[in-house]
């Protein structure tokens, strides 16, 4: 786990509310693999808005530089997304757990809105690690004002992704499960709203193919201290109900493991 | 040179920064990141009789210049923590201070887990909780003068270890309740616990918090720390162990100055996991420009007029 003051070194508006950052941490993006994250803070000394860390998955790692996806949805990441290139933040990560193939060749990754963001690293990083598998992007947004630039995922990721807006103005209409197929898939990964989440793992249930989910939590410490980030789970190896931290026992989880 | 430690509770604390209850697992956690036995010491998770599981989602959201946070004391018990946590604290942590923080929902519970405990090595002390907002019962003890004037007793009863008793801010004078744990044995106190407070979602017209209601924390909630410290020092000879918002040196210090002999950092730590260092250095470097050689010279150095 690194902790770094890192600067922007570059900043970009890809869709409504939605910003591409990138900052300088070499150790970080040494070592991050796809569904974990960083918290991206301010430190305990500016204590205005926001006082607590926010948790974003990594979505790239090139040359050095940790690139993050993110989206406006309440001060937090509203002040992330207003950065100037220069300004330092402090990072933290990398952290959780990532998506694990195993020997799976045919993965699916299905991801909704800023849950794309670890299939972006994903790609790139099989081919850090030397590992082959064919990897299928669905990528759904509800509307088309929103979705990332198709040219810049393949930019970032070298993949190409089948985008899906319920408004039909980008790419397919209807929702990214429209155009889920697991035909051949031998692994289904993904990240997203909880509602797409679910209807994902009882997908993959129905043609009994393994599947990880990365959820989201509120969390003030990303590394298992506050206990903030629990989630209900349940525990593989009693059967019981429990609860599991989103940052250490995640954010990747086996879908049957969680207890919605 | 400046000497930061402290002498009380019969040991010496090499710095008067300590990590604070909730905020710190079991000091395991941060060990990757801070040398956990540099700092005054650490006060673990909340152990109670048996393991809990905890509160429903959502724990804790941002609020104004801190958090809400309703945790529900999770925590592997009295068992697990012997077992699993205790342990890593005996073996690494051995310059550092450890207070066992310990909660309940009735005196035998309290008493139990010191019992339990009692044999143990590894650590210092315990810090009696009978002040969590958000567990039912949680705050019963802290509130009212009897069950607290009979928990401490009972607690004197079973330890000859240090017994510090965290209080609760949402009583109308905290004076009285340092008062009682002092007559009743206590050999310290911290001041002190979250202010129970609440977060709405006007959207959804729900509250953010699993469990409605929660505890408030951080700079949002410095000011009242200090006064309470100020208070309760005003009316016990007993040390006093100041929390509440500390993110540095200074708000260390305005802690040490209205009577704390000990500080403990919490939210504080989930913002910067240096905060801790970085606050131990920091006073060391205010006292060198203040001119002071002992930081133990500074409790309750305030001058009111």
């Amino acid at each position: 786990m690194i902790r770094s003051w890192s600067p922007v070194v570059a900043r970009e508006r890809v869709a409504e509310e939605t910003f591409w950052l990138e900052f300088d941490a070499p150790e970080i993006a040494e070592q991050a693999a796809p569904g974990q994250f960083v918290m991206v803070g301010f430190g305990a000394s500016s204590w205005g808005t926001p006082f607590l860390p926010r948790p974003n998955s990594v979505a790239a790692a090139p040359d050095g530089r940790v690139g993050l996806l993110i989206r406006v949805y309440g001060a937090g990441s509203r002040r992330i997304s207003e950065l100037a290139l220069g300004e330092r933040v402090l990072l933290l990560g990398p952290l959780g757990t990532r998506f694990e193939l195993g020997d799976a060749r045919n993965v699916l990754c299905i991801a909704g809105g800023v849950g794309l963001a670890p299939f972006l690293l994903l790609p790139r990083w099989l081919d850090r690690q030397g590992r082959e598998a064919n990897l299928r992007l669905l990528y759904g947004e509800r509307v088309g004002a929103v979705v990332f630039n198709p040219e810049k995922i393949q930019e970032i990721a070298g993949i190409e992704a089948d985008i899906w807006t319920e408004d039909g103005s980008r790419g397919s209409r209807g929702t990214v499960l429209d155009g889920t197929g697991l035909d051949g898939a031998d692994l289904v990964l993904s990240c997203g709203p909880t509602a797409m989440l679910k209807a994902v793992r009882s997908l993959a249930r129905t043609a009994g193919v393994p599947c990880q989910l990365a959820v989201e939590e509120h969390m003030a410490c990303g590394m298992g201290t506050c206990i903030g980030c629990a989630i209900p789970t349940i525990d593989p190896e009693t059967g019981e109900d429990v609860y599991s931290l989103v940052c250490t026992e995640g954010p990747v989880f086996a879908a049957e493991r969680l207890r919605w | 040179m400046v000497d930061l430690s402290q002498e009380l509770f019969g040991t010496t604390f090499q710095n008067p920064v300590l990590l604070a209850s909730g905020t710190c697992g079991y000091g395991e956690e941060y060990s990757d990141l801070i040398a956990v036995d540099e700092l005054g010491g650490i006060v673990t998770k909340a152990v109670t009789p048996e393991r809990r599981l905890g509160n429903p989602p959502t724990r804790i959201s941002e609020t104004p210049a801190g958090m809400i946070n309703a945790i529900g004391l999770a925590n592997v018990g009295l068992d697990g923590f012997k077992r699993e946590k205790l342990p890593w604290i005996r073996e690494h942590l051995s310059r550092a201070k450890v207070l066992v923080n310990v909660a309940g929902r009735s005196v035998e519970d309290f008493v139990g887990v010191v019992e339990g405990l009692e044999d143990e090595d590894g650590f210092l002390g315990y810090e009696i909780n009978v002040s969590c907002p958000n567990v039912e019962g949680g705050t019963m003890f802290g509130t009212d003068e009897l069950s607290l004037a009979q928990l401490v007793a009972a607690l004197r009863r079973a330890t000859r270890r240090p017994l510090v008793v965290k209080l609760t801010p949402n009583v109308a004078e905290i004076g009285n309740f340092a008062r009682i744990c002092e007559e009743n044995g206590a050999d310290g106190l911290s001041t002190i616990n979250t202010f129970p407070g609440m977060l709405i979602d006007v959207e959804t017209r729900r509250p953010v918090i699993g469990n409605v209601t929660g505890g408030i924390s951080g700079p949002a909630i410095k000011p009242m720390g200090v006064f309470a410290t100020w208070k309760a020092t005003s009316r016990v000879e007993i040390p006093i162990i100041g929390i509440g918002g500390i993110c540095n040196a200074r708000d260390a210090l305005e802690y040490i100055l209205a009577g704390a002999s000990l500080v403990q950092i919490g939210t504080a730590m989930f913002a910067d996991p240096f905060t801790a260092p970085d606050t131990i250095r920091g006073l060391r470097e205010i006292c060198e420009r203040q001119g002071v050689t002992r930081a133990a010279d500074l409790v309750g150095a305030l001058e009111v007029r």
